[in-house]
């Protein structure tokens, strides 16, 4: 038998990355053996705490779960209890919830584009670092990102956990002068986002095909955010409610997240699912953009995510600067709601990908039952088959600094946030 | 012509992480502060600002930011440091983007403000729920006072005297 040789890397591998966990990787005779990406971030019990809990009180908590993707669980629990209840808040929220949910977009995404995925294509190790070299880039970016937060505010009154949303709408409908002049600014700043388009495209990026299965929302006209049916590109399509019947979670011993498969396999949600399954339903002036860009999606290189990114961040402009141009200040900016017991789904995208919801609720309108299946443990079982070919790609018998690097690059480049998923990252290599 | 002046409180609703609100809320009531010309003195109130605190950064001539202090010092001690303090150890992260990665960030830009003060009250982390802690509660007068102060001399801060400390 061959001597094993066990040389544990203590090194924070995903430090640009939220969360505790190791990329544990097993090589034998100079191929992989065993991959594993361990998360011991303890888990959150977010679920067990809405239990109990006043129907009134789910969009506030949910909120709580990510400081980045507040909206996103906010949206999903919305939907979901609205839709139990047979609420119908009517045309002014749904937009305004669209608007919203854009704000997140564009905030997240440049967030991901210059803090994590843009760094490690130029060979930073921080946006700090970068900075140095690409500061217009990055004041764009912080540009951008404000942007994003100003939407969030007008809505939420804060970006961060923001407050204004609530089961039948919001708790508050903004003026229209604060609607206008932010309406003002994305129009004035809508030539950034374009441009933050043609530099992600002109990045020198990995040309690295895999297969994958991809899967997202998809809504008979709009690029999908916040409804839709689930499909993929191997054929399937079902209503939100039917997601457990073909997308289960289970626990591995290596993992506190839970792992989320798809018939059984592995599957990509987030910005590149979404936009190879929906790229039909972009914009015309996207669309136009998109194809004057030199990538042609669908894409099956897993890098091409951050040009995806930057193109959302021009829809969730585009579509903010539309819903926002025949404003109007809403007799109410919310509909009464009369609980009814059952259960109720909601699934919408998230900036990292689906974000899917389930409430059992009694009569008297309080939390029985909660499940909440976020991004990235749909993701990580993907991310782990990414790292399988790309490593093997590389070429194993590299040294271990050369694998962390592709590594890191590899896990970044799905934007985890392995807090809402439980939570990063040590690499430890075992050769034999 | 005196300097712009920017004050932001950081905090979260909860215990003594709410110090820099109540702190900055005291500010925006202070005769002193509201009596010199409108734009020299803003002041923000936020919650983790993360990279984000640079783009308050645009317009003011100085910043002081206020927030909650983990040093080990007993609850309720005053501490004000400047922009040339130690570089935070902590890696940057996505969603956990600190003050001194913010710092660091202008730096690295050159749009660092001339002068970035740091000033907290020492927390006292057994406290819960909404309120302050008897300990932060105490200070709270005095560390107002003093951050009252040093925004003073900033805004009044002769453009001869111009320097970059950061």
């Amino acid at each position: 038998m061959t001597e094993k040789r066990r040389i544990p890397i203590q090194v924070p591998v995903l430090a640009r990355v939220e969360g505790e966990g190791t990329l544990e990787l097993h090589l034998r005779d100079g191929a992989i053996e065993d991959l594993r990406l361990r998360i011991f971030e303890p888990p959150r019990m977010f679920e067990k705490l809405l239990e109990g809990r006043d129907y009134t009180e789910v969009a506030d908590m949910v909120a709580r779960i990510c400081g980045i993707c507040p909206v996103a669980y906010q949206m999903s629990a919305v939907q979901a209890i609205e839709s139990l209840f047979g609420a119908e808040p009517g045309p002014w929220v749904r937009d305004m919830r669209r608007v919203f949910y854009c704000g997140e977009w564009i905030q997240s995404h440049s967030l991901h584009i210059h803090m994590l995925a843009a760094p490690d294509f130029l060979g930073y190790t921080s946006i700090t670092e970068m900075a140095r070299n690409h500061a217009d880039e990055v004041r764009r970016g912080l540009r951008l990102q404000a942007l994003g937060n100003e939407i969030i505010r007008l809505l939420g009154a804060r970006s961060v956990h923001p407050v204004g949303a609530r089961i039948g709408g919001f708790h508050h409908a903004p003026a229209r002068a604060q609607v206008d002049a932010l309406r003002e600014k994305l129009q004035a700043a809508l030539p950034e986002a374009e441009a933050l388009v043609r530099w992600t495209a002109a990045l020198d990026l990995p040309a690295e095909e895999q297969e994958f299965t991809a899967v997202a929302l998809r809504h008979p006209r709009e690029y999908p955010m916040n409804e839709g049916r689930l499909v993929s590109n191997r054929g399937l399509d079902i209503s939100v409610d039917q997601f457990a019947t073909r997308f289960v979670e289970h626990q591995e011993t290596h993992s506190t997240a839970l792992h989320c498969l798809h018939d059984g396999k592995p599957y990509l949600v987030g910005p590149l699912a979404r936009l190879n399954l929906n790229h039909d339903r972009l914009p015309p002036p996207v669309r136009a953009l998109a194809d004057s860009i030199g990538i042609e999606f669908p894409s099956r290189n897993m890098y091409h995510s951050i040009v995806a990114r930057a193109l959302e961040i021009v829809i969730a402009m585009r579509e903010t600067i539309r819903l926002l141009k025949t404003y109007d200040e809403p007799p109410a900016p919310y509909v009464g709601v009369t609980p009814r017991a059952g259960t109720g789904y909601g699934c919408t995208e998230a900036p990292r990908g689906l974000l899917w919801h389930r409430y059992d609720i009694d009569a008297s309108g309080v939390v029985r039952g909660a499940r909440i299946v976020p991004p990235t443990s749909q993701n990580q079982a993907r991310m782990e088959e990414d790292l399988r070919t790309s490593l093997r790609s590389l070429g194993v018998r590299q040294g271990e600094a050369a694998l962390r690097r592709r590594g890191e690059m590899v896990i970044r480049n799905y934007d985890p946030c392995i807090s809402c998923a439980t939570h990063f990252l040590d690499l430890r290599v075992q050769r034999r | 012509m005196g300097h712009r002046v920017h004050i932001v409180g950081v905090g979260s609703p909860f215990g003594d992480d709410r110090l820099g609100w109540v702190a900055a809320e005291s500010l925006q009531r202070s005769p002193v502060l509201n009596g010199l010309d409108p734009g020299r003195i803003v002041i923000s109130i936020l919650d983790r600002p993360g990279a984000m605190l640079l783009t308050l950064w645009d317009e003011a001539d100085h910043v002081i930011v206020m927030d909650a202090v983990r040093s080990g010092a007993a609850p309720g001690t005053r501490h004000c440091f400047t922009g040339d303090l130690a570089t935070s150890r902590l890696p940057a992260t996505s969603h956990g983007f600190g003050i001194l990665a913010a710092l660091e960030l202008a730096r690295a830009l050159g749009d660092s403000p001339h002068r970035f003060l740091l000033c907290g009250i020492e927390m006292d982390d057994s406290g819960s729920g909404l309120a302050l802690s008897e300990a932060v509660a105490e200070a709270m007068p005095v560390f107002v006072h003093e951050v009252e102060k040093e925004a003073l001399a900033l805004a009044n801060f002769a453009q001869s005297s111009e320097t970059k400390d950061l």
